[in-house]
C-alpha cells in the first residue's frame, strides 16, 4: 500500500525524482576493483608457480638441482620472508593509524614499509649477483649451463679455452689455459677409448662441484690421476727405450719420439693441473674467476629460467608497490585517505602472499 | 565520490564503521608472531631428514605450513575474516582456478619424460644413479689390468 503511494508521489514530482542508490556490494568501489585485480593476479602467479611445481616435480628423481648446487642460500630466503612479513605488519598498522586519524604515525609506518621493501629488493639484488657470478643466467647467450656432461659439453669447454688463448691474457693465465687444454684433450681421448662419461663428470666436477654426484666424481678424479700417472710412466719408458737406442733413429722412430714428447708434455701438464685441483671444495670457476668455463648442472637451464621468472616477476610487483608507497607518502594519511591506504595495503599483502609460497618452493625443496 | 557511500547509506554498511572493533594492534602483532613461528617451522622441516627419507610427507607438511601462513595473511591482514559473503565470490573461483591450472599441466608437463624417445634422452639430464661402476670399458685397448665392467648404465626411464 505504502509503496503504491510512494510511486504515486514520484509520478507527481517529475522535477526531482528521488533515486535510491543501492550498491550491490557492501564496500567501496575502489576496494571491489582492487579485489578483482587481486584475483587476476592470483591466477597470474598460479600459472607461474604451477608451472614451476609441475616442472620441478615432473623432473626424474635426481635431475633437479638442489638449492646448494645453484648457490641458493636458505637463510637469505628466510630473512627476506621475515622482512616481507614485517612490512605486511607495518602497512596494516599504518592503516589502523590512518583510520584513527593519527597522521604522523601512519606516515611513519608507511615509511617503514617502504624501507623494508627496499631492503627486500637489495637482498634480492645480492642474490642475483651471486648467481651471475657463478655463471647462472636465465638465458643464452650468457648462460653457460649444460644439462648433460657429454662430448658437446667438453667441446664447449675446449671452445672457451681456445677463445681465452686468442684473447690478450697475462702470461701465467696462458700457461694455465694450456694445462687445462691438455686435461680436456686427455678427457676426450679417454671418453673415446672407454665410451664412458666418467672422465667428463670428473672434469665437470672440477669446474663446478655439485653435491649430487660428488662421491662418484671424486672416485673418477682419483682414477683419472692414477691413469695419467700410469700413462706418463709408460710414455717415459718408451722415451727412455728410444733414447737408449744406439745409432741413428729411423724416420718413423723420430716421428714416434716427437709424438712421445708431445704426449709427455701434455700428460705432465695434466698431472700438474690435477695436483692443483686436488684441494676440492671450490671449483675452477670459483678459484679463477677469469676462466668462466661452461658448467654442468642437470636441469640447470630449466631451473634458472623458472627461478629468474618467478623471482623477477615478484620483484617487479614489489617495485610497483614501492612506487605506490612513494606516491602516497606526501599525502595526509588521515581517515579520508584510509581507503587508499587500505587498497595499497591489500596489494602489498598479496605481494607478501606470493613470496610466502615462493620461499619454500624455491629455497627449501 | 565513492568514498562517501558509507556515510549516506549508513544502515546497510556497517563494515567500515565497525573496523575499530576488528583487528587492533595486539591482534596483528600476535599474527606476526604466528607467522614468524611458521616461517621458522618451514625452515626446520626444509632442512630436516623428512625431505630426504619421507619426501612426500615433507612436501605435504611444507605446503600445509605455507597454506597456514597464507591463510593468516589473508584472514587477518587482508581483513577477510570480518568481511561479508562477497569474499567467497573472490576467493573460491580464484582457488579453483589455481588448483585447476596446476592440475591441467600435469599430464603434458609433469609426465613429459614418460614419452621421451631414445634420442631425446641423449640430450636430457639423465636420471642416472652415480654408482660404483667406474672403469667400464667396452672398447678398452689400454691398460690390461683393468676389468671391463658390463654394468654400463643405459638411461632407465619409467
Amino acid at each position: 500500500m505504502t509503496e503504491a503511494d510512494t510511486h504515486h508521489d514520484h509520478d507527481d514530482h517529475h522535477g526531482h525524482i528521488q533515486l535510491e542508490y543501492e550498491p550491490c556490494l557492501p564496500l567501496r568501489n575502489g576496494k571491489v576493483c582492487l579485489w578483482l585485480f587481486l584475483s587476476t593476479e592470483i591466477m597470474f602467479f598460479a600459472g607461474l608457480i604451477g608451472t614451476y611445481i609441475v616442472l620441478r616435480f615432473g623432473a626424474p628423481a635426481g635431475t633437479w638441482p638442489t638449492p646448494h648446487d645453484v648457490h641458493v642460500k636458505e637463510y637469505i630466503g628466510a630473512f627476506n620472508t621475515f622482512v616481507l612479513i614485517c612490512s605486511s605488519v607495518s602497512i596494516v598498522l599504518a592503516l589502523e593509524a590512518a583510520k584513527a586519524n593519527k597522521v604522523g604515525l601512519a606516515k611513519l609506518w608507511m615509511v617503514l614499509t617502504f624501507v623494508l621493501g627496499m631492503l627486500f629488493l637489495g637482498v634480492k639484488a645480492v642474490e642475483y649477483n651471486s648467481k651471475f657470478e657463478h655463471g647462472i643466467y636465465p638465458a643464452q647467450p650468457h648462460s653457460q649451463i649444460y644439462d648433460r656432461a657429454d662430448v658437446y659439453y667438453v667441446a664447449a669447454i675446449r671452445t672457451r679455452l681456445m677463445n681465452l688463448k686468442s684473447e690478450d691474457i697475462p702470461e701465467d693465465q696462458t700457461g694455465r689455459v694450456d694445462e687445462l687444454l691438455s686435461l680436456v684433450r686427455w678427457t676426450e681421448l679417454e671418453v673415446a677409448r672407454t665410451n664412458d662419461e666418467g672422465p667428463i663428470l670428473a672434469l665437470a666436477y672440477n669446474i663446478y662441484p655439485i653435491h649430487r654426484y660428488e662421491d662418484y666424481a671424486k672416485k673418477q678424479i682419483e682414477r683419472r690421476a692414477q691413469l695419467v700417472t700410469k700413462s706418463l710412466q709408460r710414455v717415459s719408458d718408451d722415451q727412455q727405450a728410444l733414447d737408449k737406442k744406439t745409432g741413428q733413429l729411423t724416420a718413423a722412430e723420430k716421428q714416434s719420439l716427437d709424438l712421445i714428447n708431445l704426449e709427455r708434455t701434455n700428460l705432465e701438464r695434466c698431472g700438474k693441473t690435477l695436483v692443483q685441483m686436488k684441494g676440492g671444495g671450490k671449483g675452477l670457476n670459483d678459484k679463477e674467476h677469469w676462466l668462466k668455463l661452461p658448467i654442468y648442472i642437470p636441469s640447470g637451464n630449466m631451473w634458472a629460467s623458472t627461478y629468474f621468472l618467478l623471482t623477477g616477476f615478484h620483484a617487479i610487483h614489489v617495485v610497483i608497490g614501492l612506487i605506490a608507497f612513494a606516491l602516497l607518502l606526501p599525502l595526509k594519511l588521515g581517515p579520508a585517505k584510509a581507503g587508499l591506504v587500505e587498497n595499497i595495503g591489500l596489494y602489498w599483502h598479496f605481494v607478501d602472499l606470493v613470496w610466502i609460497f615462493l620461499f619454500p618452493l624455491l629455497y627449501l625443496f | 565520490m565513492t568514498d562517501q557511500v558509507e556515510t549516506t547509506t549508513d544502515s546497510h554498511h556497517d563494515v567500515d564503521h565497525d573496523d575499530h572493533s576488528h583487528g587492533g594492534t595486539s591482534l596483528y602483532l600476535m599474527v606476526f608472531g604466528a607467522l614468524c613461528v611458521l616461517t621458522a617451522l618451514s625452515f626446520l622441516v626444509g632442512n630436516s631428514s623428512l625431505m630426504t627419507s619421507n619426501v612426500k610427507i615433507g612436501w605435504a607438511l611444507m605446503m600445509a605450513i605455507s597454506c597456514g601462513k597464507a591463510l593468516l595473511v589473508i584472514m587477518f591482514f587482508m581483513h577477510l575474516l570480518w568481511e561479508s559473503n562477497w569474499k567467497w565470490v573472490i576467493t573460491i573461483p580464484a582457488s579453483m582456478m589455481s588448483v585447476f591450472l596446476v592440475l591441467m599441466l600435469v599430464p603434458d608437463v609433469g609426465r613429459r619424460t614418460r614419452n621421451y624417445s631414445e634420442e631425446r634422452w641423449e640430450h636430457t639430464a639423465k636420471p642416472q644413479q652415480y654408482d660404483e661402476s667406474i672403469g667400464s670399458g667396452t672398447h678398452g685397448s689400454g691398460e690390461a689390468d683393468e676389468k671391463s665392467d658390463d654394468s654400463h648404465d643405459k638411461p632407465h626411464h619409467d
